[in-house]
């Protein structure tokens, strides 16, 4: 009798084993280990992006995104109005991995890297308003290269001996690491004549 | 900042408008100086506080338009000058000295002409220099 019950636990061990295989396996097809902390860091940043306290480190050339709005992409085309194309229109002058396919956005670091301060600056044209926009190109520093979204792009840029408008240098100055991520491009202003 | 700026800053769904001088520090100047000329230390000087010093002494008004970022910059001698004017003004008022002369393009352009070699050496003097004026 005991040994016959003992049997039964075993078969019943055995069978819930085989459940939390099978239904961990169908798991781990269905998704990635990527997707699964893409989600799990969605859910953690937009519960601190209601908080008072920042979760993330805030940068300054992100802030001064929120307080001068940028113009609204809606109604471009569909690759001039998202940040993760190379022909996105802030991305006239960039060259770097786009920190919109690295985790981060066209104006904001991916988590874990820091926003250099020291930047190039150029101007793009927005193709719904014609209008002509300051756009800082900030990298983004304290990892490894993305390797997602490279992106050349020379509008306005000038050679090397003029280091400030010369986009194939790294812009990690200023930064506590000096290896480069990717880039964002941050609208400052729109230029207008005098 | 003044009133008409600040409206402009907050009006949903447009960027503040920048123009003259202030766009030309922005497209020449800001990207290692910062917006609010700020700096990074160690890296980059302040200007904020801090550039108007240079005027206590004559040299220091040249270095000003003689240094590689502004001398190098790709402006005309016109649009440098009221640059400097500007950037003074907006960023160290209070060193300004009384009776302060805006620089021309004709001063600029003669300035920008003499390449200065010891830009670290001549900057750590200048200051030197500056303070001593300014305590006697």
């Amino acid at each position: 009798m005991r040994i016959r019950r003992r049997g039964m636990h075993r078969q019943m061990h055995q069978r819930i084993d085989h459940l939390v295989e099978t239904g961990a396996r169908a798991l781990a097809r269905r998704t990635s280990r990527r997707s699964l902390l893409a989600r799990l860091g969605a859910v953690i940043v937009g519960t601190a992006g209601t908080a008072a306290f920042p979760l993330l480190p805030v940068a300054r050339a992100a802030e001064n995104d929120s307080r001068l709005p940028a113009p609204s992409d809606a109604g471009l085309a569909p690759d001039v109005g998202d940040p993760t194309h190379c022909t996105y229109w802030r991305h006239c002058a960039i060259d770097g991995f786009l920190c919109a396919c690295c985790g981060g956005s066209q104006s904001a670091c991916p988590p874990g890297t820091e926003m250099s301060p020291v930047t190039w600056i150029g101007t793009c044209r927005h193709p719904g308003d014609g209008k002509d926009y300051v756009i800082s190109y900030n990298d983004c520093c304290g990892q490894t290269l993305c390797l997602r979204c490279r992106c050349t792009r020379t509008e306005g840029e000038k050679p090397v001996y003029y280091t400030s408008k010369n986009n194939d240098l790294l812009w990690c100055f200023g930064t506590k690491s000096r290896a480069v991520h990717c880039s964002v491009a941050v609208v400052l202003g729109v230029a207008t004549k005098s | 900042m003044p009133a008409g700026a600040l409206l402009l800053a907050l009006a949903p769904g447009a960027a503040s408008a920048v123009s003259g001088p202030e766009l030309d520090y922005t497209l020449e100047c800001a990207g290692c100086h910062r917006a609010d000329g700020s700096g990074t230390p160690g890296s980059v000087p302040a200007l904020r506080d801090s550039v108007a010093r240079f005027l206590a002494v004559p040299e220091g008004r040249d270095y000003l338009a003689r240094v590689p970022g502004a001398a190098q910059a790709p402006l005309d001698d016109a649009a440098l000058a009221a640059l400097l004017n500007w950037m003074l003004a907006h960023f160290d008022d209070a060193h300004v000295p009384a009776g302060f002369t805006p620089y021309t393009a004709r001063e600029v352009g003669q300035l920008r002409a003499r390449p200065l070699v010891d830009v670290e050496g001549t900057r750590k003097q200048l200051l030197e220099r500056a303070a001593q004026a300014t305590s006697r």
